[in-house]
């Protein structure tokens, strides 16, 4: 019994794990074949690294996941302080808002944020990319930070005060320390996330500026080429590198 | 489109007064000593007032309204008739003329059709059919998982965790590849004397992306019910003459009900709304409610921005309706489904 | 008198979602005085505190702090410090830098900054602490760290909300002990949050008993112990029997079934009221002799004194003595006249503000 079980739970974490291993496998794979093995190389990362396309992608993925990240930690660090500072009601419905961008299926977020920017006649591109990376990133900072702020003795800023501090003096020299490993797993998760999207970014952006998510995809549209594994699994394993990370932080902060 | 057109010394209107806002907003703090720390929010309530209450309330208007921006309800009528606004674009002359020469609306192709409300239901099958194998295949998993004497338990259920938050697309395209005529699954089949199948681009190659991509969402939230459930409570079930299977479904089954729910409303919601699976393994061949709605936004030839709204709209509606549902029988998310 | 009140609340009105906290309060504390706010939690002690140290503001009414209206102002421009319940240390700081914390903030040279937190930290024994984290301290200490903390700031005016209410009950004794023997060293006004009556009774100079939101009695630890205004109070602080009974006229009262001679008058006659006996305050005579007779029903030995339940036909008695009589015997009961406190009933009795002071 325990055996059949065991069996079980390895063929369905197999089902989820095959695929990526065989693409990693792939990727490092000499000849164009997906089938045949002919030898182990580095060649497709090269080509990778050679395509304009791709590097152009990647700065941009890059730059963007940077920026959102930075933004969306300050706009949710002081919000999260904000929010967990008010009274019931308007908590409640702040956190309400606040999940509407986490419970919606990225394809309503994506519509929604592109008809904003239809609506405005904004022009779709790096800049409106951006801004939605910002828009889901918010929500997941609050979240990392908030579990923090509960820790906190909530008299610690009070006694910053009676001790003479400005509101300012207190929130940068007493509350922000205290909540600092909470910031920074909500950044890195910002920052993951922002590497992670494909669904949002492909509605807010043209199709001038790629991020690799969506490069990918108008790739794949075509056929799997190899530098296209490579990329993958490049992506594969960083993003597992940071969620295992992010995974560790938010497991011992609890 | 509507007239509203914001020229380009708008734009740095709307920067400069954010900034401006924010400058304000740290002279109040400075200045005003009865200040409170809630004022810390502001710029997200502004935030969130831009970036996402008045987009929701913008898939509403754009449901509502014509390229014209004039109010219609063309858009949901539509909805049931999928050629309802080409039919209407034909002015009547034309159509008599038509006639005239014999075709009828079936040879014009702008016959009464239902292309939406279709796929639609297709969609909802598809989601259902995912959810319900996803549950079959992911409660023996958590459950295994959840045994206090299996050790590994909680270390193998971030592998679970991990492909939650991980590039569906990436994940998809793996699939695919493994999927594909040359693929590793086929040189295997090749090689057992099976011989090619015909693996990808059709509705179950379609169903096993959805399963693969949703499976950890239900895996998950039942996990996480079952392993904070008082083992005590199976103990004193069998204490009191239950045996393994009773103890299972008297005790177990009925407690792990709020991870059920969670992870089919987890489940239920990604499957309704994915495009790029049933794009990529599906080659086109397999159209769901989310390809349709990408098409009318995305596609270049059609730019039916309204047309789409109304079918984002009727999605968001659904969507709220199905957490609506898991509020009722989750209420305090035990089952951890909302991350 | 006047310029002797440092602190005075002026008709404080506070409530929170549409619940009234604390209703109409009057209240002054004089210099170099240890007041202690005593009442059950819920009774709107520590909102007091909070609005004088400037965390919440009343919704009317004044907060006058040496002539000043400071209703207005914010904590961190207030001569005022106070201790918190969990004591609120900084956790990111050590020892040092948390009693340096409000010295920094005044600008002050690192010298003097030294000098004075080695005096603090040789004030509360705790010399040699200061590079350790405040974590790594038990709870006693970390206590003693929150009192010099705020202290090393010289306030005019300590406010200490339930400090000693996380330490176990010998460490409680001894902090009290301490607390009390600072106060007086120093020479600062202490107001001071508790609901341990026995706590309020050993370090207070002036007793503020609240409940519902109201005061009930302002006194000294004795008079109030010895005095209580009304069933209430007498209840609260230490055990009683509590009697309902007739005023029949000026010191005369009638409960519990036999006239009782008094010192209380002023009542009126025929008048109902309620009367306090202390347990120790009754003594045990023979039956003959007895105002009241009853049955023992049940005996326990207390350590110092033996608590007996005496069933006298229409009341129920509890008496404290140090000679013990067996269960079932029949006993008379006796109380001098002084020791009978002859008090309002609750329902008509208005909290009389400042009736003591």
């Amino acid at each position: 019994m325990k055996f059949i079980k065991r069996f079980y739970l390895g063929l369905v974490l197999a089902f989820l794990y095959i695929p990526i291993v065989v693409l990693i496998v792939q990727s490092f794979n000499a000849g164009k074949s997906r089938a045949k093995w002919e030898g182990f190389s580095f060649r497709w990362y090269e080509e990778l690294f050679k395509d304009p396309n791709i590097m152009n992608s990647l700065i941009v993925t890059l730059a963007i996941a940077v920026l959102a990240a930075l933004f969306a930690t300050i706009i949710g660090t002081f919000a999260a302080i904000g929010i967990h500072a008010m009274k019931r009601r308007p908590q409640q419905l702040m956190l309400t808002l606040n999940n509407i961008p986490m419970t919606m299926p990225d394809i309503v977020t994506g519509i929604s944020l592109m008809l904003l920017f239809i609506f405005t006649q904004v022009e779709r591109g790096f800049v409106t990319m951006l801004l939605a990376h910002i828009t889901f990133d918010v929500p997941y900072v609050i979240l990392s930070i908030m579990p923090k702020l509960k820790q906190m003795n909530k008299n610690t800023y009070e006694a910053a005060l009676d001790l003479g501090a400005t509101p300012m003096y207190a929130l940068f020299h007493v509350i922000l320390p205290q909540v600092m490993p909470g910031v920074i797993t909500g950044a890195m998760l910002a920052f993951t996330l922002s590497l992670d999207d494909f669904t949002i970014s492909y509605f807010t952006t043209s199709p001038l500026v790629q991020n690799l998510s969506t490069l990918i995809y108008s790739q794949a549209r075509k056929g799997i080429k190899p530098t296209m594994n490579a990329l993958s699994a490049l992506m594969f394993v960083a993003l597992l590198l940071l969620l295992l990370v992010v995974n560790k932080r938010t497991a011992e902060e609890e | 489109m509507t007239n509203f057109k914001v020229p380009v010394w708008g734009y740095w209107i709307m920067g400069i007064g954010f900034v401006a806002f924010i400058a304000m907003l740290i002279a109040y703090i400075h200045k005003n000593r009865g200040f409170r720390r809630p004022v810390f929010a502001s710029p997200y309530v502004l935030w969130l007032i831009v970036f996402t209450v008045i987009p929701c309330f913008l898939v509403a208007y754009f449901s509502f309204t014509d390229p014209q921006g004039n109010f219609t309800l063309d858009n949901f009528k539509n909805f049931w008739d999928s050629n309802y606004n080409a039919r209407k674009a034909i002015a009547p002359e034309d159509l008599k003329m038509y006639q005239d020469m014999g075709l009828s609306l079936e040879d014009l192709g702008l016959a009464r059709d239902s292309i939406n409300i279709d796929t639609l239901v297709f969609s909802l099958w598809m989601a259902f059919l995912c959810t319900a194998i996803c549950l079959l295949l992911g409660y023996p998993a958590a459950h295994i998982m959840a045994d206090r004497e299996f050790k590994l338990g909680p270390t193998l259920v971030i592998l679970f965790v991990v492909p939650m938050w991980m590039n569906f697309l990436l994940r998809t395209i793996a699939l695919m590849s493994l999927l594909e005529d040359g693929g590793l699954l086929n040189t295997i089949f090749e090689w057992l004397g099976i011989g090619r199948q015909k693996l990808l681009n059709n509705i179950p190659a379609v169903q096993v992306g959805m399963i693969y991509n949703f499976l950890p969402f239900m895996v998950f939230p039942i996990y996480n019910v079952l392993n904070k459930m008082d083992y005590k409570l199976s103990e004193a079930a069998m204490d009191l003459g239950c045996n393994k299977w009773q103890v299972f479904y008297k005790v177990t089954l009925p407690l792990s009900v709020p991870g059920v729910v969670s992870g089919i409303t987890m489940v239920f919601m990604p499957a309704v709304t994915t495009f790029y699976i049933s794009r990529l393994l599906g080659g086109g061949k397999v159209q769901l409610f989310g390809d349709l709605i990408e098409a009318k936004f995305l596609s270049t030839s059609l730019n039916e921005w309204n047309v789409g709204s109304a079918l984002s709209l009727v999605m968001m509606i659904l969507i709220l309706l199905s957490l609506g549902l898991l509020n009722k029988v989750d209420p305090d998310n035990e089952g951890g489904g909302m991350v | 008198m006047e310029e002797q009140r440092l602190i005075s609340l002026e008709d404080i009105y506070k409530q929170y979602d549409g619940t009234t906290v604390l209703d109409h309060i009057n209240l002054y504390i004089r210099k170099k005085e240890f007041v202690t706010l005593l009442g059950p939690s819920g009774c709107g002690k520590t909102t007091t505190l909070r609005i004088i140290g400037g965390f919440e503001t009343a919704d009317s009414g004044r907060v006058i702090f040496d002539g000043q209206d400071i209703s207005g102002i914010p904590p961190y421009k207030r001569r005022v410090n106070t201790v918190f319940q969990k004591y609120a240390l900084f956790p990111h700081l050590n020892v040092r830098d948390n009693i340096a914390f409000g010295l920094k903030l005044k600008k002050m040279s690192k010298d003097e900054i030294d000098r004075k937190v080695d005096y603090m930290l040789d004030l509360v024994n705790l010399k040699g602490y200061g590079k350790r984290g405040v974590d790594s301290l038990s709870g006693g200490q970390q206590q003693r760290i929150a009192i010099a903390r705020a202290l090393v700031n010289e306030p005019e005016v300590l406010l200490l909300d339930e400090p000693l209410g996380a330490l176990d009950l010998k460490l409680r004794k001894e902090m009290q002990l301490e607390l009390k023997a600072m106060q007086q060293r120093l020479g600062i006004t202490f107001l001071y949050v508790t609901h341990d009556q026995e706590e309020a009774l050993t370090m207070s100079d002036t007793i503020v008993v609240m409940q519902g939101g109201r005061i009930l009695q302002i006194g000294t630890p004795k008079s109030i112990y010895d005095e209580p205004q009304n069933a209430f109070v007498a209840n609260f602080i230490g055990e009683s029997n509590i009697f309902p009974g007739t005023m029949i006229r000026d010191e005369l009262v009638h409960f519990c079934g036999a006239d009782f001679p008094c010192v209380d008058s002023g009542f009126g006659e025929d008048k109902p009221v309620d009367v306090v006996v202390r347990p120790e305050d009754v003594l045990l005579v023979g039956e003959d002799v007895g105002q009241v007779t009853g049955t023992i029903k049940s005996v326990l030995f207390k350590g110092v004194h033996y608590e007996m339940i005496i069933d006298a036909g229409h009341s129920i008695w509890k008496v404290h003595s140090t000679t013990m009589q067996p269960e079932g015997s029949r006993v008379g009961l006796a109380v001098v006249p002084f020791n009978i406190h002859i008090m309002h009933r609750m329902e008509e009795e208005k909290p009389r503000e400042e009736a003591k002071k």
